[in-house]
């Protein structure tokens, strides 16, 4: 049994294609061609994906009624409007933001890394280089030594924040904020620290670092 | 007669009227003023001296040397043919009722006869040359007074003659003090009007500059939405009829305002839609673009295939620039600045695109300060100055293989952002058109939130500064070689 997603796309066309590309992706999709019954619909869902023009009730009313039922019901929406205003409407209650025309390798890689914020892992084990990172019981096992590496709170903290935004560079100010909840100050080298030590921890050459890579001038990533 | 009302109205309660209240006020100043402080004065008199008006006056009356003298011989006329005894009597009565004049008689045979209690000191008989020597005395001196008439108000009855005789200072007041204090407080009281005068005149016009600085006040400071509140109108003179006209200019204001603020809305939902029933199509064929990837096909094919989706990712921007473009420069759409750490912004535009540069096999050179750098800027829109920018990079220098974005100096010596590239430049055509409405849109964009951008170009690559304009044109710079 695959993951359960729920599509509301009024559009047969395109409805079609993405409901046939994510069922082949192994996720079990329930598509609607209208907001009618998606909060009913939505209760044995893990996400949902939300087309913005729909007819008889607009996207945006669908998506505040699911946010307001489901808070935790992580929602991407779809759009072919590129209006500025619609990004920030649709963001207030919104997790994600997609414009048509997409391709569905990034469609499938938005709908990961929502999944992974929300908590919704899978079972198996997320494997990075030599690591197996299980993510349900908060464990990381060197596949070399078959040994567990403990991390600090804080590291810990980061790497289950790059982890979630798996395959995306994060600026240091992005990291320190999300990790810490109070603005970064520039010139502020705690991060900088964490992450050594963090690297020490799990890379097998921290001088060469394989699992949070730095990306110059940019900042880290923690890539599949 | 309505006109008249009107006029009326109109002039009533007018800083006009007012004024000339007060001007007329100070033209009646000498003819009505002068003789009211009189009244005044008698006024104050009254009230602090008191019984002015009564008893003293009434004395005052029947002491004057007139009455005095009316009196004496009407009282000389009515003593006709009486006796000496009955004349002795009235003149001793009429001595009771003025206290303050002393009186005697002469008889016919020339003896003084005077009231028992007088202070007088008479010789007992009247002889022609004591007549003369008093009479003499009395009319020489200015300090005494004295009326003589004769008994029956007849020389020639033979019957003697009265005398009445007094100091004049104990018959009036004395004239020096008297007019002492008259002047002091005639003069405190022109003087009182003067400072009242000065003080109408002096608050009249500091209510008015009252009132036109608070107008002022009104029209400076801006409520949210950018316009002046309407003021309270307590007065419908001339700056009352002004602050009329200011309300009503910000009503119209404000209603011009959103009217403006519907149009925008308006069109914003025009282009939006226009956007999605473009878009929606071009999603479709993307589909079966991405569907037929999937099936069997020649070498040939796959080429082709991939052509059409470069094309459709082409299409799709072009239309989003397209549309941008529309609503920017239509003026319907504000930019709304704030200083913000471009810096941070351009780090997170380079994440957004670096697994795209690294996908195309580019060679990335980020190197940025760590200090925040903070411009003027509204972040949505630099977001998509730096979107363009980048994109133009991926399309047009591909040959390149290079992108790089440094901090460097702006033509006065500021902080500028450099994105540069190894492609063949601006001038050589990439084979790919659409950088036009691209480059139109960063134009505008830089324009308006008081940046520079300068484009160097040659064959071996193309630079692009942004930078914060200190005094000079804002907006696109074509540098020589581009």
């Amino acid at each position: 049994m695959g993951i359960h997603l729920l599509y509301i796309e009024d559009d047969a066309e395109i409805g079609t294609w993405v409901n046939e590309d994510l069922s082949g992706r192994g996720y079990e999709v329930t598509w609607l061609q209208s907001g009618e019954h998606a909060v009913e619909k939505a209760a044995t869902s893990r996400l949902v994906i939300l087309d913005v023009m729909l007819p008889g009730l607009d996207g945006f009313t669908v998506g505040q009624r699911l946010k307001k039922a489901y808070p935790d019901l992580p929602i991407l929406m779809l759009s072919a409007r590129t209006s500025i205003d619609d990004k920030l409407e649709g963001l207030q209650f919104a997790d994600d933001y997609l414009t048509k025309p997409f391709h569905p390798d990034e469609l499938a890689a938005r709908i990961e890394v929502l999944l992974r914020r929300s908590g919704s892992f899978s079972s198996e084990p997320l494997v990075l280089k030599h690591l197996l990172v299980y993510e349900r019981e908060n464990r990381i096992v060197n596949n070399d030594t078959s040994e567990e590496i403990l991390l600090t709170g804080k590291q810990f903290q980061i790497f289950t924040y790059l982890i979630r935004h798996l395959g995306q560079i994060l600026t240091k100010e992005q990291i320190y904020e999300g990790v810490w909840g109070d603005p970064y100050l520039d010139g502020d080298k705690t991060l900088m620290v964490h992450i050594r030590y963090l690297r020490e921890k799990l890379e097998r050459d921290p001088a060469n670092p394989e699992i949070v890579e730095t990306i110059r001038g940019v900042g880290y990533r923690v890539k599949a | 007669m309505r006109k008249e009302k009107l006029f009326k109205s109109r002039f009533r309660g007018t800083l006009l009227s007012r004024y000339l209240l007060i001007i007329l006020f100070a033209l009646l100043f000498i003819p009505v003023i002068f003789p009211a402080s009189l009244v005044g004065y008698q006024l104050v008199q009254g009230l602090v001296f008191g019984n002015v008006f009564t008893k003293p006056q009434v004395e005052d009356e029947r002491y004057q040397t007139l009455n005095l003298e009316k009196m004496w011989h009407k009282e000389a006329k009515a003593l006709k043919g009486k006796t000496p005894e009955q004349i002795d009597a009235k003149i001793s009565e009429l001595n009771a009722d003025y206290p303050k004049v002393d009186m005697f008689w002469v008889d016919a045979d020339s003896r003084v006869r005077k009231p028992e209690n007088s202070r007088l000191d008479l010789p007992s008989t009247w002889s022609t040359a004591d007549a003369i020597s008093y009479m003499k005395h009395y009319r020489e001196s200015t300090e005494q007074f004295s009326v003589i008439a004769f008994i029956g108000d007849d020389e020639k009855l033979n019957e003697g003659f009265m005398v009445l005789q007094a100091s004049r200072s104990a018959l009036t007041p004395s004239s020096n003090d008297f007019s002492a204090r008259e002047s002091m407080i005639f003069f405190g009281i022109i003087l009182l009007m003067f400072v009242l005068f000065i003080a109408v005149s002096w608050m009249f016009f500091v209510n008015m500059r009252r009132r036109l600085l608070r107008l002022q006040s009104a029209m400076t400071v801006q409520n949210d939405s950018g316009l002046p509140e309407p003021i309270v109108v307590k007065k419908t003179d001339e700056i009352g009829q002004l602050e009329d006209a200011f309300n009503g200019m910000v009503h119209q204001l404000s209603s011009s305002l959103k009217r403006e603020r519907e149009e925008e809305e308006l069109r914003k939902r025009l282009i939006a839609n226009l956007s999605h029933d473009l878009r929606t199509p071009l999603t479709v064929v993307r589909s079966h673009v991405f569907s037929l990837q999937k099936e069997q096909l020649s070498d040939k094919g796959r080429e082709l295939l991939k052509l059409t989706e470069t094309k459709l990712g082409d299409l799709s921007g072009l239309i989003d620039n397209l549309l941008s473009y529309n609503l920017l420069t239509s003026g319907k759409y504000t930019l709304h600045p704030e200083s913000k750490d471009v810096l941070r912004i351009v780090r997170e535009s380079a994440a957004a695109w670096y697994p795209l540069w690294e996908k195309e096999g580019f060679e990335v050179d980020i190197d940025l300060p760590e200090e925040p750098l903070f411009w003027s800027v509204d972040a949505q829109w630099f977001r998509r100055i730096l979107d363009n920018l980048f994109q133009n990079v991926v399309r047009h220098a591909h040959s390149g293989q290079y992108i790089g974005i440094h901090a460097g100096a702006g033509a006065e010596g500021q902080t500028a952002i450099v994105i540069s590239d190894k492609g063949k430049g601006m001038q050589a055509s990439s084979g790919d058109k659409g950088a036009g409405i691209g480059l139109a849109i960063v134009g505008f964009l830089t324009r308006e939130m008081g940046l520079i951008m300068d484009i160097s170009s040659t064959s071996g690559g193309t630079s692009i500064l942004i930078y914060p304009a200190s005094d000079s044109e804002p907006g696109l710079k074509l540098k020589d070689r581009v």
